[in-house]
């Protein structure tokens, strides 16, 4: 190196051709390097050129070190063409879990799906996903998965499908019964397969189960039309609703009724006018403009009188003739708008009682409904099970008769207690189930046969008459299991592939499988019925008033919009999911009425913490006893215990077990009302901790969901939304306009958010999605009872009072006395409830900003407040100064934590997480950032494309997720977006405007449709 | 040449000429500490390891073993970081204001104040920095770039005005003491037989050597440093209002909290000095020179600070009524009637009630009266913070309303500050001379009992009980 | 500085020392240092001290302080990396100035304070460790001076003025007089860096040169 350099030079310089024949004219100083180290130390250089590497590598190790830890990343071998690391693909699917169907688009990236939105190209107008299917992505990644066939004792089954069949075959030519136990099936080609597998075993029994049954309706059709179905509704279409406790917001029979019924709830002449009787506080009730709160006698018997005043109101003959006490005169009020609208209105019942569902399909017949608004030859095929079939199992198990049980992704010992006796009994040689999880069924069994996630499974379905939707797997199985379809294709000796024979049965259509696959949706015309209405009203009717025993007490049984039926119950995003009522998550508890739980000396109470603690009861029913909470529901009916469904989980992994009471034992009889032999008794001297994300119940007279009539709103569009004014020396300004400094100008974009109240209803949805983008970690009970629940986004719950400031000044209340009677939420019949979902404000004079020392929250020029986690030092000064509570604080470290034993902590759950957000550090704020990353891509598309940013391009997580439209996000200088014209609309307005904070996101007033 | 005013008691009793005061200063420094050190010092650094145990518990698991919650970003923490920085500001107070205002009175108690001073002002200095979620990364609030870039501070946040502010105070308020003790320590190098004790003494009094010039330009320096440590005390504990005073929080965005904060200061800080000095001059027994009148003077600024306080309060809740705010006025209703009425209480009691007592005389020269009712005064003022911040436990939007309550880290982190402080505070007791002798040397001419026979005759039974106290001993 | 005779006088009462210096000054003597335990008023301007300027420079320090702060600010929020912060105008420094007064006030306090203090610890020459090989006597001729006594030191060559000097010192009440023989710096009317350089520093250095051995 010390040598003097030599520096190439061109061949072709004249003179110079030896370099043509001999590259290196000189002699390379290769020699010595490698010859005696006497000529190596004489070389002066070699010593410090060896200090210098020395040094370099020294500091350039030094500098690595520094560097953040290296994970393991493992390239492509070859790359799958569709995939461009970075970029998202999106493939339309379909699922139907739980009955509950959605077509929806699968967001995948380097081919692992992270999310879930609904498919745009699925126009039918039921579309509409719910919380539990946006949760189901992370149930796909669920560490408690079956990943391998296995016996009795978990141990590894080799080629299993040969012993199956034998074993099959064997009890086929005994003779005895092979059942298999399925929910409702409505994929054309799955039907086809259960036929193959019934032919070959001659003596199959096929048993359809829907976990919460709706056979009621199904029965009630077969009565009154001759065909046992379930119509469509088109709640779009009326404008009086009168529901006698059917939640069809959240949990009926269709999750797209909330999507429909939001249509109708835009301030109008046509606004819808909802009435809601019911026992429990329900999501639909809390959303209806006049709730009345009754027990299911009560509500029986009003629907009756109902029956009669129409009949009144048609002058047909009388077919019945009660007595009320109370409601008479709203239910007059009630008969006379239903008539006024006749054909333009629903008449809906929760029971799942047949001859309840016929006095209201009476009703609606009378009322002209059916073709207008109940569309009987468009048949929604969600539900099928007939309540009695599992009893007739058991009878013929106990007789022998069955020689093989199978379950396909049933969980017939949870849904259906009773069938442990036989599942326990030796009386059924084979017991064979095909499930994802070893659950409460699997672990009974002697066969259990791994079974795929629906977003690794190929499928078609039917779910309403003319629709069909395709299934495709976003993912290769993640583990061995195959779909139980294809399971039962090989069971009954087609060895094909389900694709392969689910393609062949395609043909048929004469569609291009492609084009299909990518709409995932396509319309055929099916012959559409006639029906004809014709029953016996009177048998139905007396029926009922034999139900009428005048009882005090009883137990309502609802599912949750998060856990449904249980079937997730093991996916931390749904347990952690607040209901949207009582504001409680992890738990199962029995809801009781403020007015019952001072009489029977129930009470909930706050601890030092500001945490809730409730008594503990024990619920006896039918010899059993259950040990649970109580929580008091406002606005719940006099003498009702709710209880919910999904939990009571003992098989259901590390996340689900455990967790409160399996209701399904109570459901005695498919009922969801239980009158009959229980009783509760308080157990003294203990308690129960709650965890719940909002402990107050009103706005304690403060107008943070500005709320109007629509008789007012009708008169003046800024009713309830009056501006507010600061006397000034300016004279009466409003808040904005007190300004110390100008404002800043905006940069190409200005972003904004609206949020209708009208159109919110509180499911909850948006939540979870917002989980699914933004990688929010979960917590767990002892976090979210300590009030450090992550949510990014939070649904805020507030009950009206029956104290307020104008009604103190006329009794001259004191200040102290009216506040603390504000804290109350209003009795049972006047009750009504206001949601308001709060994220992020995106305040442009942010208080959170200037308190910050290091500058780690900043606004940036289009309008958005943007958290730098790695510059935060964790001061929580932002947290306190924030008016709204919108910052969350990582207090522990919530990945990799052993004590946050949940999706974080394992490599399976990590797949789900979005590579596009920062996986936040301990010690760390954070908080809604407008889902910025999908802006940057939208930006970053346009601009590759040399366009604007479309408006409605931006693919912000609660916008999509919101089916009823309620939040609308958008660039508020693109004069044409949707968002300009929100703002532009009188009910607008912003939070907490007095404190000038000037949000990105604002309000609209909530209006009821109901007369002041 | 000395005024002598004829009705002024002495303050430095026993008949002390200036080498008595020598012998009586050096005496905690060349004796063997007491029974009684050892006890305490005992406790307090037990207590110590306590607090140490606390910070690595949290700083290992993270801030999550505090009971803060999403609604209740601070409590105890910054509740103790402005109870401490509030007791800091007497010392300076004292030795700053008063030596403006030539008050000879401030020499006997002016040194051990000033410890106190910096001893909670390292007490304080602690919570900001715990009480951070990474607190490894504390080193970014001081105006450095960072590593990505010239990503700078914040000046518009009131925390960063706090670091500059109570650095500086921490500094300057180091250095003012630091520059008294001088002399000091040369006096005590001067004595100093251990070969070791005297190479420790001689590096501490810088070599002082007393000459005429060095002792004039050293009075001049006392006098610029005392101006300037005046308008620093005032601003420090109002740059530390501003952490709630300039935020959008009801109850918290009060214009009257800077003067408030700084009363309530004196207020608390002179507390301390009472509870330090009450027990220093017995176990050092040093009643001659921290006479009763010495606490009698204290207590009258107690007093006059508890009542500003008081006043304060009452002008928070009127102002309250009057804005017509409604946050405001609910926040205020909360104070006194909401889950935490009983703090209110305390705080009310303790701070506006408890030192009216002062009023008379009696009471004001009752040793133990004064020591009861200085930790009246700590208690009070600690829950005046603690109410302040806890009015973040219902904020503007009732859905994220949410109670507090602490976890014994907590509670051992504050206990253990305590400790710290104590620890810190005995040691200075036996090893610093913990009166400021040179200067006290200064007024024996005018004010002790030795030279000035005609200061006897007021109260002269009074007088005469203390002579009997010092004979006793 | 030529080899002569450095008188001391030990008096025990600080209005004595004054009387004393006033006589002797009176009589045309200069007096060389006088070492007290504590600040004796007065005695400067009975020795003719000059008026020290300490203060003066705290208030240049003060303003130095203010202008490095308000540019390290205008750097930072201004001109290197301006953002928007709580919607205010964080591109100017004006219209945001309240927000920079705290930070101002306390770096102009901190300047004062601490430059002002370093000028004179370097003007005394005092700094931590002087002395400690040296002894401090080297600095202090009689130990007392720090207790309860007071020294008074006078150079002088012509033999009959040391006895005035004496009898004088006798008059003011000294009670104690020494006459010593060796060398002492003459006290200097005006310290220029040089001779500050050679008389104080260089203990100093010496430390340093201890320590390399």
């Amino acid at each position: 190196m010390k040598k003097q350099k030599k520096y190439f030079k061109s061949p072709y310089i004249k003179g110079n051709e030896e370099y043509l024949h001999n590259e290196f004219s000189e002699k390379l100083p290769l020699d010595g390097l490698f010859e005696d180290d006497k000529q190596l130390s004489s070389t002066a250089t070699s010593r410090r050129d060896f200090l210098k590497f020395l040094g370099f590598s020294t500091a350039a190790a030094v500098l690595s070190s520094c560097e953040a830890p290296v994970r393991k990343s493992i390239p492509y071998l070859n790359k799958p063409e569709e995939i461009i690391p970075g970029n998202p693909n999106f493939y339309a699917s379909s699922c139907f879990e739980e009955n509950v169907f959605s077509s929806l688009l699968v967001k995948t990236r380097e081919g692992r799906p992270i999310s879930i939105k609904s498919n745009d190209k699925y126009l039918f107008n039921q579309g509409g996903l719910n919380a539990r299917t946006y949760a189901s992505v992370l149930s796909l990644y669920d560490s408690s998965r079956l990943r391998e066939p296995q016996d009795k004792e978990g141990v590894f089954l080799e080629n299993v499908d040969k012993k199956v069949v034998d074993r099959l075959t064997k009890i086929n030519n005994q003779g005895k019964q092979i059942v298999l136990i399925t929910p409702t099936i409505i994929s054309p080609t799955a039907k086809k397969v259960i036929a193959l597998f019934s032919k070959k075993y001659k003596n199959v029994k096929v048993v359809y189960c829907d976990s919460i049954s709706k056979s009621g309706i199904l029965d009630s059709n077969k009565d009154c039309f001759g065909d046992r179905f379930i119509p469509t509704y088109e709640f779009q279409k009326s404008s009086v609703i009168v529901s006698f406790g059917a939640d069809f917001i959240s949990e009926w029979i269709d999750t797209g009724h909330a999507k429909q019924y939001g249509k109708t709830r835009t301030p109008g002449e046509e606004m819808s006018k909802h009435y809601q009787f019911e026992s429990l506080l329900s999501l639909t009730g809390a959303n209806s403009d006049k709730r009345i709160p009754v027990n299911p006698e009560e509500q029986l018997k009003c629907m009756l009188y109902l029956l009669e005043k129409i009949e009144e109101l048609k002058g047909v003959k009388q077919s019945v003739n009660i007595q009320l006490d109370k409601h008479q005169k709203i239910l007059d009020v009630i008969a006379n708008e239903l008539w006024a609208n006749k054909g333009k209105s629903l008449v809906l019942c929760g029971s799942n009682n047949k001859d309840e569902q016929v006095i209201t399909n009476y009703i609606n017949n009378l009322l002209d409904n059916y073709g207008k608004t109940i569309l009987t030859q468009v048949r929604s095929n969600l539900f099928s099970s007939n309540d009695n079939d599992l009893d007739i199992v058991i009878k013929d198990a106990l007789d022998g008769k069955v020689g093989a049980i199978i379950t396909n992704d049933y969980n017939l010992a949870y849904h259906y207690p009773k069938s442990k006796e036989i599942l326990e009994s030796n009386k059924i040689d084979f017991k064979a189930s095909i499930s994802q999880y070893l659950d409460e069924t699997a672990s009974m069994m002697d066969f259990v046969i791994p079974k795929s996630n629906y977003l690794e499974s190929w499928g078609d379905f039917n779910p309403y008459t003319g629709v069909f939707t395709l299934q495709q797997p976003t993912i290769s199985p993640i583990f061995e299991t195959r779909q139980s379809e294809e399971i039962l294709l090989n069971w009954s000796g087609d060895k094909t592939s389900y694709y392969n024979y689910l393609k062949k049965s395609f043909e048929s259509e004469k569609k291009n499988w492609n084009d299909t696959l990518r709409d995932g949706v396509y319309i055929k015309q099916q012959s559409e019925k006639k029906y004809s209405f014709s029953v016996n009203i009177t048998k139905h009717i007396n029926n009922c008033l034999n139900m009428l025993e005048d009882k005090k007490e009883f137990i309502c049984l609802y599912s949750k919009s998060s856990m449904g039926s249980g079937l997730q119950s093991n996916n931390p995003w749904l347990q952690e999911l607040p209901d949207p009522i009582s504001k409680t998550t992890w738990d199962n508890y029995l809801t009781i009425s403020p007015a019952y739980a001072k009489k029977l000396n129930l009470k909930n109470w706050q601890v030092a913490d500001g945490a809730l603690n409730g008594d503990v009861v024990d619920l006896s029913f039918n010899e059993q006893v259950y040990r649970l909470p109580v929580y008091i529901q406002p606005g719940q009916a006099y003498g009702t215990f709710g209880l919910s469904f999904g939990y009571g989980r003992i098989k259901a992994g590390k996340v689900g077990n455990n967790i409160g009471v399996n209701a399904f034992e109570l459901y005695d009889g498919n009922q969801l009302v239980q009158k009959d032999n229980f009783s509760i008794k308080k157990v003294d001297n203990m308690e129960h901790e709650f965890a719940c994300t909002q402990i107050s119940h009103t706005m304690m007279g403060r107008a943070i969901v500005k709320e109007t009539s629509l008789s007012e709103y009708l008169k003046d569009p800024e009713s309830g939304n009056e501006a507010m004014k600061f006397a000034s020396y300016k004279g009466d300004v409003s808040p904005s306009e007190l300004k110390l400094y100008e404002e800043h100008k905006p940069a190409m974009h200005f972003w904004n958010m609206s949020i209708d109240l009208n159109k919110c209803n509180g499911c909850g949805a948006c939540i979870i999605a917002c989980h699914a983008e933004n990688n929010v970690p979960v917590v767990g009970k002892e976090e979210i009872r300590k009030n450090r629940d992550m949510h990014w986004l939070r649904l805020d719950r507030y009950y009206s009072s029956d104290m307020n400031k104008d009604l103190a000044a006329e009794q001259n209340t004191g200040a102290i006395q009216m506040y603390s009677e504000m804290e109350e939420a209003s009795s049972a019949e006047n009750l009504e409830v206001v949601f308001q979902p709060v994220m992020c404000q995106h305040c442009n004079n942010a208080p959170c900003e200037n308190v910050c020392p290091v500058a780690a929250t900043t606004h940036s020029n289009e309008g958005l407040n943007q958290m730098t986690y790695n510059r935060c030092i964790g001061t929580r000064y932002c947290l306190n100064n924030c008016p709204y509570k919108v910052r969350r604080f990582n207090w522990f470290n919530y990945k990799d934590n052993d004590n946050f034993d949940y999706n974080m902590n394992d490599d399976l759950g990590k797949m789900v997480l979005n590579p596009d957000v920062t996986v936040r550090a301990r010690g760390v704020m954070e908080k809604c950032s407008m889902c910025i990353q999908n802006i940057q891509k939208a930006k970053l598309d346009a601009k590759k494309e040399g366009r604007k940013v479309r408006d409605g391009e931006i693919d912000c997580a609660c916008e999509t997720a919101c089916d009823t439209g309620a939040i609308v996000f958008g660039d508020i200088l693109d004069k044409s977006s949707r968002v300009v014209k929100e703002k532009k609309d009188p009910r607008s307005y912003v939070l907490l405007e007095e404190l000038n904070t000037q949000p990105s996101v604002f309000y609209k007033t909530k209006v009821r449709n109901k007369k002041v | 040449m000395h005024y002598k005013s004829p009705v002024r008691e002495p303050l430095i009793l026993g008949n002390k000429d200036l080498h008595d005061i020598t012998v009586d200063i050096a005496r905690p420094i060349e004796t063997k500490a007491n029974r009684w050190w050892w006890a305490l010092f005992a406790i307090s650094f037990a207590a110590m390891l306590w607090l140490f145990g606390c910070i690595a518990y949290l700083i290992g698991t993270g801030v999550g073993v505090w009971g803060l919650n999403n609604s209740v970003g601070w409590a105890w923490d910054i509740t103790n970081f402005v109870w401490w920085v509030g007791i800091g500001h007497a010392g300076t107070l004292i030795s700053a204001v008063l030596l403006l205002f030539r008050q000879k009175w401030r020499l006997s108690i002016n040194r051990s104040s000033e410890a106190m001073t910096i001893f909670a002002v390292v007490q304080a200095g602690l919570f900001p920095l715990i009480h951070m979620g990474r607190i490894w990364m504390a080193y970014w609030i001081f105006p450095l770039p960072n590593q990505f870039g010239s990503l700078w501070v914040n000046f518009n946040s009131p925390l960063l005005w706090d670091v500059f502010a109570i650095s500086t105070y921490f500094s300057v308020s180091l250095v003012f003491w630091y520059m008294g003790l001088i002399p000091d320590f040369a006096m005590i190098r001067d004595r100093a037989i251990n070969p070791i004790a005297k190479k420790i003494y001689t590096f501490l009094s810088f070599g002082w050597s007393g000459r005429a010039k060095h002792w004039q330009r050293h009075e001049v320096i006392s006098l610029v440093l005392a101006g300037l440590a005046t308008p620093l005390v005032l601003s420090v504990h109002s740059i530390v209002s501003m952490d709630f005073a300039t935020s959008v929080v009801a109850g918290w965005h009060t214009t009257i909290f800077p003067p408030y904060f700084v009363a309530g200061a004196i207020f608390g800080g002179f507390a301390m000095c009472q509870t330090l000095l009450l027990i220093a001059r017995k176990v050092l027994d040093l009643q001659d020179y921290i006479t009763i009148k010495h606490m009698e003077y204290m207590n009258i600024i107690i007093l006059v600070t508890g009542s500003i306080v008081g006043c304060a309060y009452l002008t928070e809740l009127f102002i309250a009524w009057y804005s017509g705010v409604e946050l405001e006025q609910y926040a205020f209703l909360d104070r006194a009637t909401g889950s935490y009425w009983w703090a209110y209480a305390i705080m009310m009691t303790c701070n506006v009630i408890s030192p009216q007592l002062m009023w008379f005389k009696k009471l004001r020269r009752n040793i133990l009266f004064t020591f009861i009712l200085a930790l009246f005064v700590h208690i009070g003022m600690w829950f005046e913070r603690f109410v302040i911040i806890i009015t973040l436990h219902r904020g503007p939007l009732p859905s994220s309303w949410h109670d507090y309550s602490p976890t014994f880290v907590e509670i051992g982190t504050f206990v253990g500050t305590c400790g710290f402080f104590l620890v810190l505070f005995l040691l200075y007791s036996r090893t610093f001379p913990v009166i400021a002798q040179a200067e006290l040397k200064t007024i024996v001419k005018s004010s002790s009992t030795k030279y000035n026979k005609n200061l006897h005759y007021l109260d002269a039974a009074e007088l005469e009980k203390m002579n009997k106290i010092n004979k006793k001993k | 500085m030529t080899s002569n005779k450095v008188i001391y006088g030990l008096y025990d009462d600080d209005d004595k020392i004054v009387n004393a210096t006033k006589t002797l000054v009176g009589k045309g003597y200069s007096i060389n240092e006088v070492y007290s335990p504590f600040p004796v008023h007065g005695l400067d301007t009975a020795m003719g001290l000059k008026y020290s300027r300490m203060a003066i420079t705290s208030f240049f320090y003060g303003v130095l302080g203010a202008f490095l702060i308000t540019l390290l600010m205008w750097y930072i929020m201004v001109d290197d990396w301006p953002m928007i912060i709580g919607g205010k105008p964080n591109f100017t420094y004006g219209q945001n100035l309240p927000a920079f007064i705290p930070v101002t006030f306390e770096a102009t306090v901190f300047f004062a304070a601490h430059l002002m203090v370093i000028t004179f610890l370097f003007r005394c020459g005092l700094y931590p460790g002087r002395g400690v090989f040296a002894g401090s006597n080297k600095y202090n001729p009689d130990p007392r001076t720090t207790d309860d006594k007071f020294l008074m030191e006078i150079c002088e060559e012509n033999p009959k003025k040391i006895q005035k000097i004496e009898a004088l010192m006798r008059e003011t009440g000294a009670i104690e007089i020494q006459i010593g023989e060796y060398k002492v710096k003459k006290r200097r009317k005006k310290i220029t860096i040089k001779d500050y350089l050679k008389n104080n520093l260089n203990g100093f250095f010496r430390v340093f040169k201890r320590k390399k051995k």
